[in-house]
Order: structure tokens, then sequence, then C-alpha cells
């Protein structure tokens, strides 16, 4: 591969120019369509992304830590997002709208997979019956009432193709390059064995529990009520935390921080972890000698609390998803549920009334 | 392994799409598609970070993005409705009275293509008719 | 509500009857009933002048107190400021409700004659009624709100009536001269109230504003410039001078109209308010004075501009301006001699003069019934065998403004003639300059007379001419017209035995008001002497029977045969003074006036040139607008890739500033 083509951003632009050209190859127009050279530079596009995933974020793994499981999920991501996207490509240049409805609809399923894939099966239920079974329908049945014959103005042109093309790709690859600046070095991902892309830091199960028995620490001095409570349990944290920071393989990814740390990201990421380190030594003790400094000393655990949360990033949600989603909604976002409510209704009465006065006016 | 930059970048990939169909595509219906497929990928980012984050509010998030988007679904069909009963048509460039007083209409010049020809069967001409007869059947036809 | 039978009961009914009558002539226009319209009217009228006339004697054999007041609720209130609507009957109120409805009754009769067929009689007479409704609200007013807001309502219904023929452009002009020269007086009439109200402890009614000065006196500059102010809107209503000159140019409303203004409910107004506040102006002896001089100058003026008038109508008005300097000047005397002389004398001769005043422009409108609208002296003449009873009618109305003996206008001329000469030999130290407004006096009233017996002449002897416009069948007015003609001239001859010398019924009467009581109270203890009594004066009786015989003689000499006008050479230029009004129209043309219209058109250029300027700004809007109004396409598409790039363009920005 030549070295220019190594550029992250280089593979970004290149991936949204072939995706810009054909899609417009494929855009219904009267004179410029070119179903197969479009087909063939959509998958060109696809390829360099390809290229540009497998560059910055490594090979498909397909055990990590013997996990086998994850090669499931992995296949399946896979799965559902190329169909996602394909029969996005789909409805995006199909001229027949009905076709495009199932295409449409076909993109729902992929993405209900996606959601099935991140822990959502509620949603992925509501979004299948709701999407494709009374939209997509409802809309089959307004596309048969304006059944048109022949080419026509709506299906074969298109307003702007080229510019429109341009618009989105560039909001996209403007999008892909944003996260991908906002992602850790591939310097720290690379050789760290399991790869985490992501803004938190890699961690093994032991830095989980460990972090996650901190954790709990600091809720239940948090909770306390008395004084010694509450030391006991902060104490009890500040241990964990020191044991998490202090294990033998933190050091080596600290080391191939600091010596890195000439690019800006990488400083910035040394400088949360500094942050976190030094709250765990000896401020928050000296803080807790004293009983006097109460107030001082349980702000500060809750900003370590929360400063941990944000750091072991990835969590578990609930395995009931319906009861808990269910309490959640009822419980915290009860108002909005509320206003949902009554804006479905709102809208019932709103399209009963256009399509009513319609009649009336004729 | 499965990131959250990877369903980020689905969830773009398919607003990117849905942008494209939004901004090109002149069926009014094709567009309003294209737009739910916009949503679509906003609500994957919003659980792509619940899941990361371990909470459940971006599912909740989701929960009334879908909510909203079956509230327009209803409302434009309702409106497509009633404008192709009166343009007789779901042409979105139909609609472009609305621009400024002497700024000029947006006018389609390049020909559409010509309709593909009828490809239903067609029977031979089975023999000659007696004259009487090719004559009523000429005033049946012309009736 | 207070007791209908009590005299301030009845006084309230006489106020409300015109209202009434107004009500029922204006639904009789909604209800096309226009040709009965005058009936609610005139009965409604003669109603409240019989109840009047009653309310008067009652309040005559009353002993004591002779004040009663009345509260209908409030009207508004404001913070600590309740304005109630109250009502007060004391013996002037009671004098000017009896006049002014009992005239007005008589003018409603011969107008249902006068205005008969005109368009818009039910107009004519709701505005009518509505006129003497105004003038009853302002005469019974017992705080300054009801007093302002009745004199308005007089303002506003002169108005209307003035300008009744709106389709002629005279008249509408001079409707509204009417209503704006009278508003310049209203602007120092409000002041004054104002001003009134701080010393006054913030109180509205006027007796409670009057004995709160009399007992916390502000000051003598504070006082002058009160009452000054209050005297500022008594003369544009009065028409006095410098605000005069609307009422010749009211001439323009329909005849009966100029002889309720001039007579009973317009005019008469700041004579009212002067007397009603006259304990006010006994503290300023130098706003007396100043009253005195304005009514002195005024008359003389007024009577000047009248000798040599050719419109009957306007010669009338001109000594009605002339009558009412008279009375100012009476009024003037107050702080010299004593409240109760000077205001009985004012007052006294207001009654007399609403008498034959209203008679000389109900004759005068009978002869211009008769000469088909015509009323240029010269146009006509010798009709004193073609129009007997108007004929007579008008000699005793011109008598009796003349000053002859015996009639009711000797008696009220006498009186202020004799009070001025007193102040003349007062111990006031202005007594100089009542001396002088004496003798001015005494040359008005020989002006008047002939003035009065030159327009007689000219309209009744001599050869016997009739206009073409009378289509030849002139006559004498029908009896619905001569009948109000008749009782008016009973009145101007008999009206004068109330007062002294004949019998003491209206000195009496007056010598009870409370408001002559203060005044005479402040008197005594501003000027520490004792109150003056009247007394017939045999010399200054003589006098006036000198003048008035003098003035009438030769207006006899020079037009006894009638028409046409000979002036004899020497005075010709004086004559063609007085013709042209003395200039005071042109005067007041080329000082108030033209200056006015000059700043007007100033402003109106510099409104021209910052309108160009706002242009000019504007054009600012309208440059970006053409430039941008292409982009407003109509296309929702187009609209929403502005919306993506601008986007686009923004998190561009915002990504690579953060990453770099």
């Amino acid at each position: 591969m030549p070295p220019a083509l190594a550029n992250p951003l280089t593979q970004l632009v290149l991936a949204a120019a072939l995706g810009v050209a054909g899609v417009y190859l494929l855009l219904p127009k009267p004179r410029v369509r070119w179903v197969a050279g479009g087909v063939a530079l959509v998958i060109a596009a696809a390829a360099v992304f390809g290229v540009f995933l497998f560059e910055r974020y490594g090979q498909p793994v397909l055990s990590v830590n013997g996990d086998k499981t994850n090669v499931v999920g992995s296949v399946l991501f896979w799965l559902f997002a190329a169909g996602a996207v394909g029969f996005g490509c789909v409805l995006v240049t199909q001229r027949n709208p009905a076709r495009g409805a199932i295409a449409f609809a076909f993109v729902i399923l992929s993405t209900c997979g996606l959601f099935l894939l991140l822990a959502a099966p509620f949603l992925m239920a509501a979004t299948v019956i709701i999407y494709a079974g009374a939209i997509i329908v409802t809309f089959l049945f307004v596309l048969m009432l304006s059944h048109v014959k022949g080419p026509s103005d709506e299906n074969d042109r298109t307003r702007e193709p080229l510019l429109g093309s341009l618009a989105g790709f560039g909001f996209v690859g403007l999008m892909l390059f944003t996260l991908h600046a906002s992602s850790p070095p591939m310097a720290l991902a690379k050789d760290a064995g399991p790869q985490y892309p992501l803004p938190a830091p890699p961690l093994t199960a032991d830095d989980r529990q460990l972090l996650d028995r901190a954790l709990g620490h600091c809720e239940e001095a948090i909770q306390a009520t008395t004084w010694e409570e509450f030391r006991n349990h902060a104490i009890q944290a500040n241990g964990f935390l020191h044991a998490f920071f202090t294990a033998a393989d933190r050091l080596p990814v600290e080391d191939r921080l600091k010596a890195t740390a000439a690019d800006p990201r990488v400083a910035a990421f040394l400088e949360k972890h500094e942050s976190l380190r030094s709250s765990s030594g000896m401020p928050l003790l000296s803080l807790l000698g004293n009983p006097t400094n109460e107030t001082e000393a349980r702000a500060a655990v809750k900003a370590l609390r929360d400063e941990l949360y944000v750091y072991r990033g990835n969590g578990r949600l609930p395995a009931r998803n319906v009861a808990n989603l269910g309490f959640l909604l009822y419980s915290e976002h009860l108002l909005a549920v509320e206003m949902a409510g009554t804006l479905l209704l709102v809208a019932t009465v709103g399209a009963v009334a256009i399509a009513r006065r319609k009649e009336v006016g004729q | 392994m499965i990131s959250l930059w990877h369903f980020l970048g689905v969830g773009a990939i398919l607003f990117g799409l849905g942008l494209v169909g939004f901004l090109t595509r002149r069926n009014l219906i094709t567009m309003f598609l294209s737009a739910e497929m916009m949503l679509q990928g906003v609500v994957i980012n919003l659980l792509a970070f619940g899941s990361h984050h371990g909470s459940l509010g971006g599912q909740a998030f989701g929960l009334f993005i879908v909510t909203v988007a079956a509230c327009e679904a209803g409302l434009a069909l309702a409106l497509f409705l009633m404008l192709y009963k009166r343009g007789r048509s779901l042409d979105s460039g139909d609609w472009q009275t609305v621009r400024e007083v002497g700024v000029p209409p947006a006018v389609d010049t390049v020909p559409l293509p010509a309709p593909p020809p009828d490809d239903h069967p067609t029977l031979p001409v089975p023999g000659r008719l007696p004259e009487q007869a090719e004559v009523r059947f000429q005033e049946v036809t012309r009736a | 509500m207070p007791d209908l039978s009590t005299p301030i009961g009845l006084s309230l009914i006489v106020v409300a009857l015109p209202l009434v009558g107004c009500l029922l002539a204006a639904l009789c226009h909604v209800g096309r009933a226009v040709k009965l319209a005058h009936l609610p009217v005139i009965v409604s009228f003669a109603s409240a002048a019989a109840i009047a006339c009653y309310v008067l004697y009652a309040v005559s054999g009353q002993s004591g107190d002779l004040i009663q007041t009345a509260s209908l609720g409030t009207w508004f209130s404001s913070g600590r400021l309740s304005v109630p609507l109250a009502f007060q009957l004391d013996p002037l109120s009671a004098v000017m409700l009896a006049m002014v409805t009992f005239i007005a009754t008589f003018i409603a009769i011969f107008s249902a004659s006068y205005m008969h067929g005109e368009a818009g009689y039910a107009r004519y007479f709701a505005f009518i009624a509505l006129f003497v409704f105004a003038m009853c609200l302002l005469v019974t007013a017992n705080n300054f709100f009801v007093l302002v807001a009745g004199w308005e309502g007089v303002g506003l219904c002169s108005y209307l009536l003035v300008g009744y023929y709106y389709a002629k452009p005279s008249a509408a002009a001079a409707a509204r001269k009417a209503f704006l020269v009278t508003r310049l007086g209203d602007v120092g009439l409000i002041l004054g109230i104002f001003l009134l109200w701080k010393a006054g402890g913030y109180q509205t009614n006027i007796d409670a504003v009057i004995r709160h000065i009399a007992e916390h006196p502000p000051g003598d500059g504070y006082m002058t410039a009160a009452c000054l102010l209050l005297f500022c809107g008594a003369v544009g209503k009065s028409a006095q001078l410098p605000l005069y000159v609307w009422l010749p140019d009211a001439m323009e409303g329909p005849t009966p109209v100029s002889a309720l203004i001039h007579a009973a409910t317009m005019v008469t107004a700041g004579v009212y308010l002067l007397a009603r506040t006259a304990p006010l102006f006994v503290m300023s002896p130098t706003a007396q004075v100043v009253v005195t001089i304005i009514g002195g100058a005024t008359a003389v003026l007024a009577a000047f501009i009248a000798l040599a008038q050719y419109d009957l109508k306007r010669v009338l008005a001109y000594s009605t301006v002339s009558q009412l300097g008279f009375m100012f000047m009476a009024l003037g005397c107050g702080a010299a001699i004593s409240p109760t002389i000077a205001v009985t004398a004012a007052l006294f001769h207001l009654l007399t003069h609403a008498f034959f005043k209203a008679l000389l422009f109900l004759g005068s409108g009978s002869v211009m019934h008769a000469m088909g609208n015509v009323i240029d002296m010269r146009k006509f003449g010798g009709l004193r065998k073609l129009m007997p009873t108007t004929h007579w009618t008008f000699l005793i109305g011109s008598l009796a403004l003349a000053g002859f003996p015996l009639l009711s206008g000797f008696w009220s001329k006498d009186r202020i003639l004799h009070a001025l000469s007193e102040a003349g030999y007062s111990r006031s130290e202005f007594h100089y300059l009542y001396q002088a407004v004496f003798y001015t006096a005494c040359l008005t009233a020989l002006l008047t007379a002939f003035y009065t017996f030159r327009a007689y002449f000219l309209t009744f002897w001599g050869e016997e001419r009739v206009p073409p416009e009378a289509h030849g069948h002139a006559h004498e007015s029908p009896r619905t017209m001569t009948i109000p003609l008749v009782v008016l001239a009973v009145g101007a001859v008999f009206v004068g035995i109330i007062a002294d010398p004949l019998t003491h019924w209206f000195d009496h009467l007056l010598e009870r008001a409370p408001v002559l009581h203060q005044a005479n109270e402040a008197f005594t203890k501003t000027t520490n002497l004792k109150v003056g009594e009247h007394h017939f004066d045999w010399g200054v009786a003589g006098l006036s029977t000198l003048i008035a015989v003098a003035g009438i003689g030769a207006a006899a000499a020079v037009y006894r045969r009638g028409g046409p006008e000979r002036v004899p050479g020497p005075l010709r230029g004086i004559f063609a003074l007085s013709a042209n009004k003395a200039y005071v129209d042109e005067i007041y043309g080329a000082t108030v006036v033209l200056p006015a219209e000059t700043a007007a058109t100033g402003g109106r250029q510099l409104d021209g040139f910052l309108d160009a300027l706002a242009r000019l700004v504007s054009f600012v809007p309208r440059f970006a607008a053409a430039v941008l109004r292409p982009l407003q396409n109509g296309l929702v598409q187009f609209y929403a890739l502005g919306m993506v790039l601008g986007l686009a363009v923004f998190i561009t920005v915002v990504v690579f500033r953060s990453v770099r």
C-alpha cells in the first residue's frame, strides 16, 4: 500500500468520494444512470472503508480470552451492519418507491438485529412492530393509492443528485473522522492484547473487579450515616483503587503512554489517568483523618465515584430488560412518557383532522 | 471484537445514507422513509452509548424516538394523501409555490425517458373478417 | 339618591329632563319619526322650565343656609382621589337653571317652525337638548370635574350646532374655530383648576376648596395666577378679548342656535364661573382689575365693530360680546366695592340680557325666515308694515339693549355703571383704572344705543325693499314663531322689576347665597372694608338715560329713512375700520396663524428629510433581500441542503479546532 493511503483521513476521504460517485451513478436520473458502475463504486467505497477499519482497529478477532460467544456476536454484527447499510443504499437509489419501502423494511430488520446485539430486545420488538408492521404497510397503501404508470417526475428525477450525495457523504466522513479522532491511539491499542479502541482504557476482568469493588465501597461510603462507617468504606475504596493502579500489568501501559506523550490525544488521556491516580493517594486519606472535614471528604468521595464510573466505561445492562426498562420509564421518565402519550394523541387527532378537511374541501 | 466505535460508525453511515435520500429523492414517501432511516441511525447511536455506560437511559430515549417517529408517520401519511388528492402527484417539487415573489420556479428541462414498451402478450390476427362484419366491428369499436 | 320632592331633587330632574329629550329626539331620528323630533324636546324643556321656576320659588322662600347638595354615587376614583357625581343647588344655580330652561323652551318652540323641513331636523333637536343638558350640568355642578364635564359638553354642542350645515365650508370652518378658540381658554381653565386643587387641600368640591383656601391663603401671586387661569377659561367661553373671534363667526349656525348660544347656554358659562368662584377673585384684586379691564376693552371694541356691520346677526353677535364685557366689568368690581354688588349686577345683567338678546336673535331669525335666508341689511328695508309683530318685538328688544329707561336693560346696565362708578371712587389702589373703565362703559353704552338702532332703522324703516330670494311671498312669520317673540318681549320689558330699585327679590335671594357670604368674608378680611350696600343713584341713572336717548336719537337722525348707508367723508376711515372688524382677524392671522403655518410647513419639510433618511436606511435590508431572495425558491430539499451544508461547516470547524 502506498504510504499516502495509510493516512486515516485519506482513507476516509477516498471512501466517501467513491461512495459519492457510486450513489450519484445509482440515483435515478433521466440521463446519467449506470447501475453496474454505481454498484461497483459503492462496493469499492465499502472496501476502502474496510481497509480503514483494518488498519485502525485491527483484524476481526475470533476469540477474546477464550470467550467464544464473542465470535457469534462479531459475525452477527457484521451481518446486520452490512444488511442495514446495503438495504439503505437500495432504499435511496431504488426508482420504484414500493421496492424502496420493502428495502426500508429490511433496513429496519437489520437495525433491529443491531438492537439485539446492544441488549435492547424490547426496543427491537417495538421497532419491528411499529415500523415493519404498521408504517411500512400503511405506506404501501398510500403507494397503491397513488400508483403511477411509466416514468414520472417524482420517481425518475432527483433534486441536485451530486450536491446532495456530496453533502450526505461529506457529513458521514466528517462524523467518522470525528469518531476516529476522539478514540484512543492505536499505539496503545495494538500491543495491549484485547483491542479496545474506545475512550475507556482497556480493562481486564481483574481490573474491572477491582474498580467495581472500589466503586461499591464508594457507594456505601456515600450512603453511610456515621463518620466511622463512612471513613471505613472510604479507606477500603481507596485501598482497592490503590491496588488497581499498583497492579503489575498497569505499569507497561503507563510507560507506553508516557513514551507517546507527544501525541496530544495521548497527553489528554494521560492527564486523566494521572488525576485519577493522584486522587487515590494521600489527599483523601489526609481528609479522612479528622471528623471536622466530613463535608469535604464526602464531596471528594462523590467526585471519585463519578470519575470512576466514567473511567470504568462499559457496564453491564440488566438481564430483565423489559421489566427494568418499564421501571425506568414509569419512575424516572414518567412525565416524558405522559408527554409522549399526549403527543401521540394529538398527532392522531391532527392526522384525522387533516384527512377529513380535505374531504370537506372537495 | 465489536466495540462502541463500530456501532457508532454504522449509525453514522445510516444517518448519512438517509440524508442523501432525503436531499435528492423527490418522491415524498421515499423522502420520508429516508428520514426514518436517519432516525434509526440516531437510535443505534443512543443504544450503543447506553450499552457502553451500562445505562438503560439510551433505550428509554430510543423508545421516545420511536414514539415521535410514529406520530410523524401518521401526520405525514395524512398530509401525503391530501397533497396527492390536490396535485395528483407525490413530487415534492410540485409544492414550490411558497417561494419568494419574483423568483422563477425550478423547472425540469431534461425530458423523461420514454416509457418502456408495452410487453403484454398480443394475439395474432386470426384471419380475414367478412366485409359486413368488419364494418360492424369498426362501428362497435368506434362507439 | 336624594329625595326628589326637595328642591335639590327637583333640580336633578331639571338636569335630567333635557337629556331624556335628547335621547328621545335621537330615537326619533333612528326610528324614522323625524317630524316629531321637536315634541320630546319642547315638552322636556317646558316641564324643566316649570320645575326650575318652582325650584327658584322654593329656594327664595327658604330660610337659613341656602345650599343643598346631592350625590349620585362615585363617578370615578383613582388611588386617594375619588370624584363623586355630585350636584348642588344654591340661589346662583337656581337662577341660572330657571333662566336657561325658560329661554331654551321658547327657542325650541321657535325652532320647531324655523327649522321645519330642514335636513337633520331630529339631529338639530337632539343637539339642542344636549346643549341645554350640558349647561344645566355646569350650573349645578358641585365639584370641578362635573363642572368641567358640563363646560366641555357645552363646547362640544356649540361645535356640533355651529357646524350644523356641515356641508357648507364656512360653517365647518366656523365650528372648528369656535371649538379650537374656546379650547385655548379651556387649557387655562384646567390649569387653574389644578392650581386650586393643589391650594385647596387636594379636594374637588368647589365649596370645600374655597373654604380651605380662605383658611389657608396660599399667597397673592399664587391666587392671582389661579384666578387669571380660571378667567382664561371664561375668556374663551364667554368670548372676551382676545378670544372673542369665534362668536361672530358662530353665526353660521341656524339662528335659534345663535339665540341659544348668546342668551342662555354658552357664553354665560364664563360669567357663571366667575360668579361661582367670586370668593377666590376677591382675594386677588389684581386679577379682579384685569377682569374689569378686559371686559371694558372687549365691550368698547365689540361695540365699535358693531357700528358698521351690514349683517344683522353679526351686529347682534358683536353686541353680545360687548354686553358680556359689561358683565365682566361688573364682576371685576368685587374686590373694590363689594362682591355682592358686583356679582348681583353681573347676574342681573346676564338675566335681562338673556331675555332681550334671545328676543333680538329670534326676531332676526324671523326676518331671515321671511327674507329667504338673506340677512344683509343692504338688501332689505322698511319691513315694519310687512312684519308688524316682529317689528314691535324687535323694537322692544332694541330699546332694552340700548338701555332705554324703565325697560329691563336699563335697570341692569344702570347697576353695572353704578358699580363701576362706586369702584372708581373706592379706596382701592386701582380706583383710577376703574374710573377709566367707567368712562369706557359710558362710551360703550352710547355706541350700543347707536348701533342697535342703526340696525333697527335699516331693517324696519324707510322704503319697503324685499330681496329676490324671498320669491315674492315675504310675510309675517307663523304664530309658533311670533308667540315666543311676544313672550320674550314681555320678559324683556318686565324682568327688570325683580331687582332694585323696583323690588328687592333678586338682591335678597343672591345676598343669601353662601358663595357671596364667603366672598364678603374674604373681602372684609383682605381689605378691612365694610361690605358696601347697593342704593339707587339718580345721577348714574340720569346719565344712563341721557346716553341711551342720545344714542337712539343720533341713530334716528342718520338712519330714520332707512338704507342705504350714508357715511360722511371725514368718518369714512373709521367706518372702514369698523366694517373690517378692526382688522382683528387679519392681525391674528399674521401673528398667530401664519407663524404656526410656517412652523408646520417647516415641520413637514423636516419630516420629508427624515423620511428620506429612513428610506436610505431601509435600502440596506432591501439590498440584502435582493441578494438573498433567490435562495427562497420554495423547494424544501434545497433548504434542507442548506442546513446540512451549514452544519457540516460548523462541525468541521469545531472538530479541527479541537484536534489541532
